[in-house]
């Protein structure tokens, strides 16, 4: 049975909520699309595959200037190494992982985050389309991407 | 204003929405404005009277952050729920708008769309701005709709009358076959899935679970690489993308798209 709409924006809302978090509500959402050719990558992204009630792939990424900006309101000031942006997209993937399976429990199985930057080492197969939502925060760009297979709709 | 008035965000809206301050029912009521509802249905929707309604879309008016939509005689007469002129033999007159807002400069250069979803280069992501709107700004408080015109079957002509009046015309008429239509707007097909669900972000996601049921080839072969879930510019002119799209939209929705996705032919 396929995940209703209500739930599948649970992947959204839920990264949304750890976002706003970690900027005091300073995310904005900008208008969302769907994409037919191609998958949107950032500097960094952090991809979980599911399967179960819905099956797939959600993951979010983002500029490095977009993962600076969270490190410095999470720690202190200074340049953020290519481990600080890794760890800091690594935070929002598991805690986007942790409260699916929280609510989701046996229904959907997630894989282990994949944690990547630039463009995935392996290859992830392009779904019929995928539906991109774009947010912003102090004019850096981040996006959080879901591909659901063809036949989740059959 | 009577609440039968359609309006739309504009533009200057998208420009402006960051630095709009407004309480959260008078957020409801504005995003509720798009551009397919009835202001009296936007207020409904927007858990508002018409009498909280009233001031606050005119509020919105004076600010140019909506405007309103015009609509087509076929729309105004679906709307109304009036039998269409055609299908009773009368002659109907292509695209009439019969609500034109009054416009302080209609051949004013339209403005740029917001800026939409770019696909991000991981440096320096490109932004696309789609092409402008083509409905000029309302200015000013638009006059109300007419009263209802009256349809009904034409009258014959006398046998004998010296002269035809202009009002009967003696074209053939076409029989009650669906009319033709022109090309599907991409926009009124994501409007129209929207608008079945009450609430935006889920409403999206079901115009998404919809085009997971369009071959991704028939909307690359006609140029369409992306939807832009809000104010989408493109417009479908292969019968068979049309076919897939209305196809997939009944079968997610269980609803059939209404003929308003269609411009006129």
């Amino acid at each position: 049975m396929p995940l209703h709409e209500r739930d599948i924006y649970y992947f959204i809302d839920v990264t949304l909520t750890h976002l706003n978090k970690l900027t005091g509500n300073e995310i904005v959402l900008r208008d969302p699309t769907i994409e037919f050719q191609s998958l949107v990558f950032s500097a960094y992204t952090g991809l979980l595959h599911l399967k179960g009630g819905v099956d797939g792939f959600v993951y979010i990424t983002a500029s490095q200037q977009f993962l600076q900006f969270l490190f410095n309101a999470r720690q202190s000031r200074g340049k953020a190494t290519e481990e600080d942006c890794r760890e800091a997209i690594s935070d929002i993937t598991a805690t986007m992982a942790h409260q699916v399976l929280k609510k989701f429990g046996n229904t959907l199985r997630l894989s282990e985050p994949r944690i990547f930057s630039t463009v995935p080492d392996d290859p992830i197969e392009m779904p019929p389309a995928v539906f991109v939502q774009p947010i912003l925060w102090r004019k850096e760009h981040a996006y959080i991407v879901l591909g659901l297979a063809s036949a989740e709709t059959s | 204003m009577t609440g039968t008035e359609i309006f739309k965000r504009t533009p200057a809206y998208e420009r402006e929405a960051r630095d709009i301050r407004l309480h959260a029912p008078q957020w409801k009521l504005l995003l509720a404005f798009d551009g397919q509802r009835t202001l009296a249905e936007v207020a409904l929707s927007a858990e508002a009277s018409f009498a909280e309604a009233l001031p606050l879309t005119q509020k919105f008016l004076d600010q140019g952050w909506i405007e309103e939509q015009p609509i087509t005689l076929d729309q105004y007469l679906k709307r109304s729920g009036a039998h269409d002129l055609s299908a009773v033999g009368g002659s109907v007159p292509p695209a009439v708008v019969l609500h034109q807002p009054r416009t302080a400069a209609p051949s004013a250069a339209p403005t740029a769309k917001p800026v939409n979803t770019p696909l991000p280069a991981p440096a320096a992501p490109a932004i696309v701005a789609p092409p402008p709107a083509s409905i000029p700004a309302a200015a000013t408080i638009p006059p109300p709709l007419p009263p209802l015109p009256v349809i009904s079957k034409p009258v014959e002509p006398p046998l004998f009358a010296a002269a035809p009046t202009p009002e009967v015309k003696t074209a053939p008429v076409a029989p009650a076959a669906k009319a033709p239509h022109g090309p599907m707007k991409l926009n009124a097909v994501v409007d129209f899935i929207t608008s079945l669900v009450g609430n935006i972000s889920l409403g999206q996601l079901l115009v998404y679970r919809v085009f997971l049921r369009v071959p991704p080839d028939l909307l690359l072969a006609e140029d369409i690489a992306s939807v832009h879930l809000v104010n989408d510019t493109s417009v479908i002119k292969s019968e068979k993308l049309q076919k897939a799209i209305a196809s997939a939209v009944d079968a997610v929705t269980k609803r059939p798209l209404p003929d308003s996705v269609f411009a006129p032919a």
